[in-house]
């Protein structure tokens, strides 16, 4: 036999495929196995804010934002099938509600950031409501051109501090606050997403992906589905721009900035499309590289798109699934 | 002579096997058949024969899914083209009528055929644009008609026209038959047969369904879980007790 009649065989290792049955429960070493990579996620996110300093501890405060935005994006285009780019259409409603009910009415951030959150998912959702529709690369142009809209319509009405923005919004008490409530959000927003996809509605809006006419064929309502999914996916976008101006304790025309909507799409693609905790991870790998590539001046953009083009060459199944398919999967030489 | 010669052919797809150390030979200017239910490799053969699977090969790679090996050696006029590009084997005459038909549902029946047509010379595609208009008549009357409206039968027709447009010398056509009505099998098998007979040629066709296509064909295979477990001339394949039963319930 020449090396041409040899493939490389990848299996599941033995204790991936014990795990996937009960038995997992008769084992700490099986649970252990189940649950070391989700709880070095949730500890090393929870453990973070202790070994960073002042700087850092901010930086990674926005990473937290871009994590939510971008796990919005991942849950909208690989489980519902929208390619949603209005991720700064949902900060920027998100951060004006709560910005604007806190220095107007002087309402606290404990309840201005619950009300823009659900209140600014409503309004997010009712604006994308008649794009619904369209589908591909339609949705995504009229998303795109939602936060144009938005900071155009605040310069030409005068509202709400025109070009300069508001200032002097109460920030959250301190940075441990501010930190440990966008990790945790993160992480609750992760679970839950990842609950949900597994379940009745998640089975609904993947089938709306597949075949749209086949799910209506069965009788459901597509676009009361996707309604649902865009608010989902709104109030972690809202949240994120709520939380982001009490956090700057300022607010301005740059929550509608285009970073809000392209990042968290290079942040799902390093981290893999489709895995919900690949987008997390990306943003957070994601955020802190473009500010360390600040030093760089201009050249800092070039770099950055280097790095993604590099993933999107080499490694585009992301990180996630590489690291996913290594933890469960060795492979071995066999002859054919 | 030989025109395609397919040996050891090995496809997996990750750990499944999908072609298991297959080995066929389609004699030039015959039509030579390909039989087996789901399942049983064909169209996993006819996407290794037309290097379709490279392609799918890469966008599974970049999508981290399913890894796809393709083992082994498929010769075509002598010459092993295994990791051939799908666009040079085109160019060099192996021309894949796809299962399903995949026409281009929005361009006109006329613009079908003239894109299968772009890599054959002028002359050649004038020509062969009326063979096609003389084989399938319907399609002239339907030159203009969008692809999406025709129905199955004349879909079907205009994939097979498109197909002649690229001058075949090797034309694989992926269950023609698939989902017609006896009246036009009929009529699409007698057209393959005389499109073989008329301009030399070679076919291989696969199919599920194999009555109408039994007669036409010169030598014939029977697929079953990857594998060839019966082969012959189509007198051979008539006779067996096995095919009969599985394939006209006698």
């Amino acid at each position: 036999m020449d090396t041409f009649e040899r493939r490389k065989k990848r299996l599941d290792r033995s204790i991936t495929v014990r795990c996937r049955g009960l038995y997992a429960l008769n084992s700490w070493r099986e649970m252990l196995f189940l649950l070391a990579p989700r709880l070095l996620l949730i500890v090393g996110l929870l453990a973070m804010p202790l070994f960073l300093d002042m700087y850092w501890q901010r930086v990674m405060c926005a990473a937290g934002i871009y994590a939510l935005l971008a796990l919005g994006f991942d849950f909208l285009a690989e489980y519902v099938g929208l390619v949603c780019l209005g991720g700064a259409m949902f900060i920027g409603v998100g951060g004006y509600i709560s910005g604007v009910l806190n220095a107007y009415f002087g309402l606290p951030p404990l309840v201005t950031i619950p009300i823009a959150t659900i209140g600014g998912a409503a309004i997010s959702t009712l604006i994308l409501s008649p794009c619904l529709r369209l589908r591909g690369i339609y949705f995504a142009i009229v998303s795109f051109m939602l936060p144009l809209f938005g900071v155009y319509l605040i310069i030409a009405l005068g509202i709400f501090g025109s070009t300069e923005g508001i200032s002097a919004l109460d920030t959250l008490p301190n940075i441990w606050v501010e930190q440990y409530v966008i990790i945790i959000m993160v992480l609750i927003s992760l679970f839950v997403v990842r609950r949900l996809v597994n379940e009745d509605l998640g089975l609904i809006l993947r089938g709306i992906k597949d075949n749209d006419q086949a799910v209506r064929a069965s009788g459901i309502d597509i676009t009361a589905y996707r309604i649902r999914a865009v608010f989902i996916a709104a109030l972690m976008g809202c949240f994120g721009g709520a939380y982001l101006s009490h956090l700057y304790g300022w607010l301005g025309l740059s929550l509608f900035a285009m970073d809000f909507s392209i990042l968290p799409i290079a942040a799902t693609v390093m981290g893999g499309m489709g895995t919900l905790a690949g987008p997390v991870i990306g943003a957070i790998f994601l955020t802190p590289m473009s500010e360390a590539l600040r030093g760089f001046g201009q050249l800092r953009v070039v770099l950055y798109s280097v790095v993604l083009l590099g993933f999107i060459l080499y490694r585009p199944e992301g990180i996630l699934r590489y690291l996913d398919r290594k933890y469960h999967q060795f492979e071995r030489w066999e002859k054919v | 002579m030989n025109v395609l010669e397919i040996k050891d052919l090995m496809v997996f797809y990750e750990n499944a096997v999908a072609i298991n150390n297959l080995a066929i030979t389609c004699r030039k200017g015959e039509i030579t058949g390909l039989f087996g239910a789901n399942s049983a490799g064909k169209s996993s053969l006819m996407y290794t024969i037309s290097g379709i699977i490279l392609d799918e090969q890469k966008k599974e790679r970049m999508k981290g899914g399913q890894r796809i090996t393709v083992l082994g050696e498929v010769l075509y006029n002598g010459e092993n083209i295994i990791g051939m590009e799908p666009s040079q084997r085109a160019r060099n005459g192996i021309v894949l009528c796809p299962e399903r038909r995949r026409i281009f549902k929005e361009s006109s029946v006329m613009e079908n055929l003239r894109i299968g047509g772009i890599l054959a010379t002028r002359a050649q595609a004038r020509e062969t644009l009326a063979y096609v208009f003389d084989l399938f008549p319907v399609l002239k009357k339907l030159r203009k008609r969008e692809g999406g409206f025709l129905s199955g039968g004349e879909q079907q027709m205009l994939a097979i026209g498109r197909a002649l447009m690229a001058q075949p010398t090797l034309l694989l056509l992926d269950e023609p038959l698939l989902g017609l009505s006896p009246v036009i099998e009929e009529m699409l098998s007698a057209a393959i047969s005389s499109i073989n007979r008329e301009t030399g040629i070679s076919v291989l066709v696969a199919e599920q369904y194999a009555r109408p296509i039994l007669p036409i064909i010169h030598q014939g295979y029977v697929m079953e879980n990857g594998g060839v477990v019966l082969e012959g001339t189509a007198d051979v394949l008539m006779d067996n007790p096995d095919v009969k039963s599985a394939y006209f319930g006698m």
